[in-house]
């Protein structure tokens, strides 16, 4: 059941991309613009977030340093000659870099004056399909100028790249290309700049900072509401922004978790997958039994974070992930957000 | 004397505390001192009323004066802040042996008390102080957040012990501005300086309206938008709002739609929702939210409610 809903789905999406790719001048120039605007033409239907098969072979103890910390979200275009092989030589060079541009006093720190470390390193069964390539990390870590205290590296900045169920994206590039188009990074502005810089460089690609809307961060909001839980760790959580002036105006609703499964739950018709239809009912409900109350079109606001048990997402492009079992599904997401704006 | 007059008396004298009596009677200069010297001020207060009563029967007071002896009561301060402030200290000090009290008397019949808790073995915290703010002539005190919850309950018991009351209760309301606090606490927030000319202002915003539209969509704008204006203004008045920073409601009530009639229809148990609204000014920005299309008007009397009954902390459950 599960094997049949997935290959579906990537077709579904693959024929989307199709469309697009053979469409005339102006339909392109169409599609740029709505892209510009917050609608995405995004396939009705995305299958709910299961516990996949690769997923099962990562060791929950070595990708625990990835739950539970503010990620900044990037899309990054294809690298160009990337190898797996060169990892060490790309952490020698980076780490030069790096050395280089704070000589330059570019982006110093103040009181950072230590010696650094870079590290690159694969990150195993952090991948959709077979197909998808390996996702790796890029770590800055300080090196103590006391002897006594030699063995010890304190991470500075974490950054990694990965691809997710990135079919769309792996059958329109070539050999040459390695396609790991999301990125996330956590630590120093200034690092991400820096490391950024150097890959920019060094691959030929592009970062882009991804920004989530409203209109993704209401999926969000279903899909992981629809993800079955043995406990739930947190309510699930929204946050509106209100347009009104001249003071701002923020409004926080939080459910309580089991509420929100059975709002869910009744609005749910279609086992194993989340549709359009389901999501705007969702969230309909979740609007009307404000307005009831408050008298407040919250659907006249905008909506700027989502917070579930399973993972947190802020409109900014930031992603907290609190749940090793759907960290690939909610990876998924994002990776295919991250698609689409390299397109 | 009249029975109203002898009635009044009884009531004024009453009033005034045992500890102040004589100050009181005194000061009215009705009665001599010989008069005074032979009544017994140390039986039940009942009965030194009667006797007083008396006195002024005798000596045939009329309404006037006993008008004079309220007046004496309103002007002298029977509240002493003195005992007060030596009382509360006491208090908090037979509690707790490192504790430090300062007081500082401000406008308005105000105190502001600081005090830094300490522990058994550690001398107080002058980095953590509590600081209250006591309005005596007044039941209500403002407190900032303390930081050691177990001493909020003897910081309670000291301030009702020390100001002679029976008991004291913690308010929904809770903001950063002090002053807005009082404003909404007092009930001095729609007080309006200037004189205000009630049609000019509501003529000229419907002259802002464009006049190039169309002239039938005009006409159903204004008068909506209008409706809209004049509904927020009787919510909300026209002075400007006292300062909050947010509301909290915590919901629990059932699901019910009118769109969406089968969704959680057997659902018995209600959601449970928390619900918080912030703003550095939060009722300018309710204020504004139906004029802007945000909502509708009037507003939901949940949010309109907050200065009139002095919370923003609410618990709703279906009734």
């Amino acid at each position: 059941m599960d094997s049949y809903e997935s290959t579906h789905q990537h077709i579904a999406s693959s024929r989307l991309k199709d469309y697009f790719i053979g469409a005339t001048p102006l339909q392109k120039r169409l599609e740029s613009v709505r892209k510009q605007t917050s609608f995405v033409p995004t396939p009705p239907r995305r299958k709910i977030p299961q516990c996949s098969q690769l997923q099962e072979d990562n060791d929950p103890q070595k990708v625990a340093f990835l739950l539970h910390k503010q990620w900044t979200l990037y899309s990054l275009t294809p690298l160009y000659k990337f190898s797996y092989t060169n990892l060490k030589e790309y952490a020698s060079l980076l780490s030069a870099f790096i050395a280089a541009e704070k000589q330059k006093g570019l982006a110093v720190e103040v009181g950072e004056d230590f010696n650094i470390k870079v590290t690159f390193s694969t990150l195993l069964g952090m991948k959709g399909t077979q197909r998808d390539p390996e996702a790796f990390l890029v770590q800055i870590l300080s090196k103590s100028q006391l002897p006594s205290e030699n063995r010890e590296h304190k991470v500075l900045w974490t950054g990694w790249f990965c691809c997710i169920f990135g079919d769309s994206l792996l059958e329109t590039v070539s050999e040459d290309f390695t396609c790991v188009p999301l990125f996330l990074a956590n630590g120093a502005e200034t690092n991400t700049a820096i490391v950024g810089t150097w890959f920019q460089k060094t691959f030929d690609c592009y970062f882009s900072p991804l920004a989530i809307n409203a209109f993704n961060l209401s999926w969000m909001a279903a899909m992981w509401t629809a993800c079955k839980m043995d406990q739930y760790m947190a309510a699930t959580e929204f946050l509106w922004s209100v347009p009104c002036s001249p003071q701002s105006l923020d409004i926080s609703y939080a459910i309580h978790p089991e509420d929100a499964k059975a709002l869910w739950d009744s609005v749910h018709k279609t086992p194993g997958e989340v549709t359009q239809e389901e999501v705007d009912l969702f969230m309909d409900c979740l609007y009307s039994h404000f307005h009831r109350h408050f008298k407040i079109h919250l659907s006249a606001t905008r909506l700027v974070r989502v917070s579930t048990s399973v993972a947190s997402a802020h409109t900014d492009g930031k992603i907290k992930i609190l749940c090793h079992k759907y960290l690939i599904g909610v990876l998924a997401y994002l990776t295919e957000l991250a698609i689409f704006q390299i397109d | 004397m009249d029975e109203t007059v002898a009635e009044f008396f009884k009531r004024t004298i009453l009033k005034i505390p045992m500890t102040e009596m004589m100050t009181i009677l005194k000061a009215w200069d009705f009665l001599s001192e010989k008069q005074l010297q032979n009544v017994n001020f140390r039986q039940r207060k009942e009965s030194l009323v009667q006797d007083l009563v008396l006195l002024c029967e005798k000596k045939r007071a009329s309404v006037h004066d006993a008008a004079l002896l309220d007046i004496v009561c309103e002007d002298i301060d029977l509240f002493d802040m003195e005992q007060f402030k030596s009382s509360f200290k006491k208090i908090l000090q037979r509690a707790l042996k490192n504790v430090m009290v300062s007081f500082r008397d401000a406008e308005e019949n105000a105190v502001w008390i600081r005090i830094a808790w300490g522990t058994q073995y550690r001398k107080p915290n002058q980095y953590k102080p509590v600081y209250v703010v006591y309005y005596s002539q007044t039941p209500y005190a403002f407190t900032s957040s303390c930081p050691l919850r177990s001493n909020i309950p003897l910081l309670g018991q000291a301030l009702t012990v020390a100001s002679n009351h029976h008991k004291i209760v913690k308010m929904d309301l809770r903001s950063r501005y002090l002053d807005s606090l009082k404003a909404i606490v007092f009930k001095q927030y729609n007080q309006t300086f200037e004189t205000y000319n009630s049609t000019t202002p509501l003529q000229e915003k419907s002259l802002e309206l464009d006049i190039h539209m169309d002239s039938r969509i005009i006409h159903e704008n204004r008068i909506e938008k209008e409706r809209v204006q004049r509904v927020t203004q009787e919510t909300f008045g026209d002075y400007s709002q006292p300062r909050l920073e947010f509301a909290q409601y915590k919901l629990e009530t059932k699901f019910k739609s009118d769109f969406n009639g089968d969704i959680l229809a057997e659902r018995k148990e209600p959601l449970r929702c928390l619900i918080k609204f912030s703003s550095p000014h939060l009722l300018e920005a309710l204020k504004s939210l139906a004029p802007a299309g945000i909502a509708d008007a009037p507003l939901s009397p949940l949010l309109t409610c907050i200065p009139n009954k002095g919370m923003n902390y609410f618990k709703i459950k279906d009734k």
